[in-house]
């Protein structure tokens, strides 16, 4: 069965999750890919992925478990992590999808930096559904794209994030209508 | 326009496939080799932009890997990755040609921003180049010349679609005349005293490439240290000549359709909407529908395109001018180089008529200067003429493999005018490669 034919995009919590925020992310998934939400969480624990000489999760083998445990009717699965994760090579993540694939993580850990006390309850959010759409984007093979406005630009700093719009550029968007009509024709032809 | 390339060597199978993972989603095209000398086998296929190569490895060291690279292709930018302990070693091959070393696990900014400064250096180097070898090629044979059926049909075409306003998608061979084709439009057109802008899609890499049309925003990206206009805006009131559409990136694309919708535009990093007034002419050699086919090259921008088009005549299906363009190259270039040379014999002109011309009139150029300038007598004679002279380069005692190649494509160059595209298209090599193996085998254009 195709990806349209899978037609929700599970939303995944790991550890307590905030009923607000994780509704806010599900607002903002819909708007951007069209998808319906579910949130379901689908792992209990990631302590499979913790390396204790670093003390952070290894986030490649979480998407693994997330793939493994995906329910059927869903297109993708978006993970939301509290903890660190990493990537061997790298000293931190703040997320991580495959190309073109079914899962993607995010991490809410280094989020929190730089909040002020008067606009944390404002920006704190904004980051956490900008990283959610960036990863879940991936998933749909887009590529980090060079306008620092779309919420497909690499950041390298939590301020970039907040400088970003929580919008597709001209070009990731059609880029995404692309793929979304590719994966209508696919399921088309099944 | 492809991405930049970028292999991967390292023994350990976590660290190619994490750092593989995070570099294609940057939109890099990666591979991966576990061993140095796997990295060398590769290196013989693909000519890669940047190697990202561990220090330590079972088998050849990184460092050694980075010696042999640097000696076959110095352009191409090595990082290397070390651990904690072996900083001198890394320090060594800086010395030795890296262009930097991270530690591992690196951080994410660090890797980023190197990679950045390393396309952007490239970008400029290949730029330069470009500048440099189509220089000659602009600035000569102002008109299109031909007697035949098939270019006096295409001088009534450009004299009906000239004084119009639609797109125009002009079609052929490398060498055909295109550009002249499209210079003739607007030359007849209610425009002509407006600019006439070229860009060649193909000599840019993306990201220049959409600076060069579409200008920048004082601080768009990390060197744009002022405002600066794009060819778009410069073609205001004129027409503009998108040479080699074909090669155009996927994004660019985007991009280009909806400035053919609606003629406005954005500077990089602006977000003030530029209109600008132009008439589009695009040229490629490329097979447009099969790359629609192929999903690299939009459809539709193909139809926006394609309201006119044509394709200019190859040679070989015009041989009836090869005399009256020979003896016009054969003025052109008598007085160019001060030499009386008047005719061209009956059997040159016999020669030249059975040859196929792949290169086309550009060759056909190139043929009568080569014997402009090697002729002894006051006229040309078969011998003269290189195409009967393939072998011309001939290999010296030195038959290394790699002194082959530089003898080898030296002369494909020159038996293409120094046309980078068409040359590179016999090579079956891309252009990049091609620009890089120019500069390293110090192969000049003559003069």
């Amino acid at each position: 069965m195709s990806d349209l034919k899978k037609h929700t995009i599970i939303i995944s919590p790991i550890g307590n999750p905030d009923t607000n925020l994780l509704n806010r992310v599900r607002r903002a998934i819909y708007n951007i890919f069209g998808y319906p939400t579910e949130i379901i969480p689908i792992l209990d624990e990631v302590d499979f992925a913790l390396d204790p000489g670093r003390n952070q999760y290894h986030s490649t083998p979480i998407l693994d478990e997330l793939v493994r445990n995906i329910p059927y009717r869903a297109a993708k699965v978006l993970a939301i992590a509290k903890v660190d994760l990493f990537i061997p090579i790298l000293t931190h993540v703040y997320g991580e999808a495959q190309l073109g694939g079914k899962a993607c993580i995010i991490s809410t850990y280094r989020l929190k930096e730089s909040l002020s006390p008067l606009n944390s309850h404002e920006v704190y959010p904004c980051r956490v559904i900008k990283e959610a759409i960036h990863e879940l984007g991936h998933t749909f093979n887009l590529r980090h794209c060079r306008d620092r406005s779309c919420i497909m630009h690499y950041c390298r700093t939590v301020k970039d994030v907040d400088r970003k719009r929580n919008q597709l550029c001209r070009y990731c968007s059609v880029l995404l209508e692309d793929e979304l009509k590719r994966l209508k024709n696919k399921s088309r032809n099944v | 326009m492809s991405s930049t390339k970028i292999l991967i060597v390292d023994d350990e199978l976590i660290m190619r496939e994490s750092l593989a993972g995070w570099l294609e989603r940057d939109g890099h095209y990666v591979e991966k080799a576990p061993s140095a000398e796997k990295a060398l086998k590769k290196l013989e296929d693909i000519r890669f932009d940047i190697l990202l190569v561990d220090i330590k490895m079972e088998g050849m060291s990184g460092l050694e890997l980075l010696k042999q690279v640097k000696e076959n292709d110095p352009d191409v930018e090595v990082i290397m990755i070390t651990a904690y302990g072996s900083i001198s070693t890394a320090i060594e091959a800086i010395k030795n040609g890296a262009y930097d070393y991270l530690l591992k696990p690196f951080d994410p900014d660090e890797l980023g921003m190197l990679i950045e400064k390393i396309i952007l250096h490239q970008a400029q180097a290949l730029e330069n180049l470009f500048l440099k070898t189509q220089y000659d090629d602009r600035t000569r044979f102002e008109n299109m010349v031909g007697q035949s059926r098939a270019m006096q049909e295409i001088f009534d075409l450009i004299q009906d679609i000239a004084p119009t306003e639609s797109t125009v998608l002009i079609n052929g061979e490398t060498g055909t005349g295109k550009g002249l084709a499209a210079k003739a439009i607007h030359t007849n057109s209610p425009r002509r005293d407006g600019p006439f802008v070229v860009i060649n899609c193909g000599a840019f890499p993306e990201h220049l490439l959409e600076s060069e049309l579409f200008g920048h925003q004082k601080g768009a990206f990390t060197d744009a240290i002022a405002t600066k206009k794009g060819r778009l805006e410069l073609a205001h009131g004129g027409t503009l000549f998108l040479d080699e559409i074909g090669e155009i990136s996927m994004r660019m694309q985007i991009d280009l359709l909806r400035l053919l919708e609606d003629h406005v535009f954005y500077r990089v990093g602006g977000t003030q909407p530029i209109e600008a007034d132009f008439r589009v002419i695009a040229a490629t050699n490329k097979n447009l529908e099969e790359a629609i086919k192929q999903r690299t090259f939009r459809e539709d921008i193909y139809y926006r395109l394609n309201v006119i088009s044509f394709t200019m005549p190859r040679l070989r299906d015009r041989k009836e001018d090869i005399p009256l363009l020979s003896g016009l190259f054969l003025r052109h270039f008598s007085q160019e180089t001060n030499k009386r040379v008047d005719k061209i014999s009956r059997e040159a002109i016999d020669e030249m008529m059975l040859y196929e011309w792949p290169g086309n009139v550009r060759e056909l150029a190139n043929a009568i200067e080569r014997a402009v300038v090697v002729g002894k007598s006051r006229s040309i004679q078969p011998e003269d003429l290189p195409i009967f002279h393939p072998e011309n380069i001939k290999a010296a005692p030195d038959d290394s493999i790699k002194n082959v190649e530089r003898i080898h494509i030296a002369r494909i160059l020159n038996e293409n005018r120094w046309n980078i595209s068409r040359s590179s298209e016999i090579l079956n090599i891309d252009r990049s490669t091609l620009y890089s193996k120019i500069k390293r085998y110090k192969i000049n254009k003559p003069a």
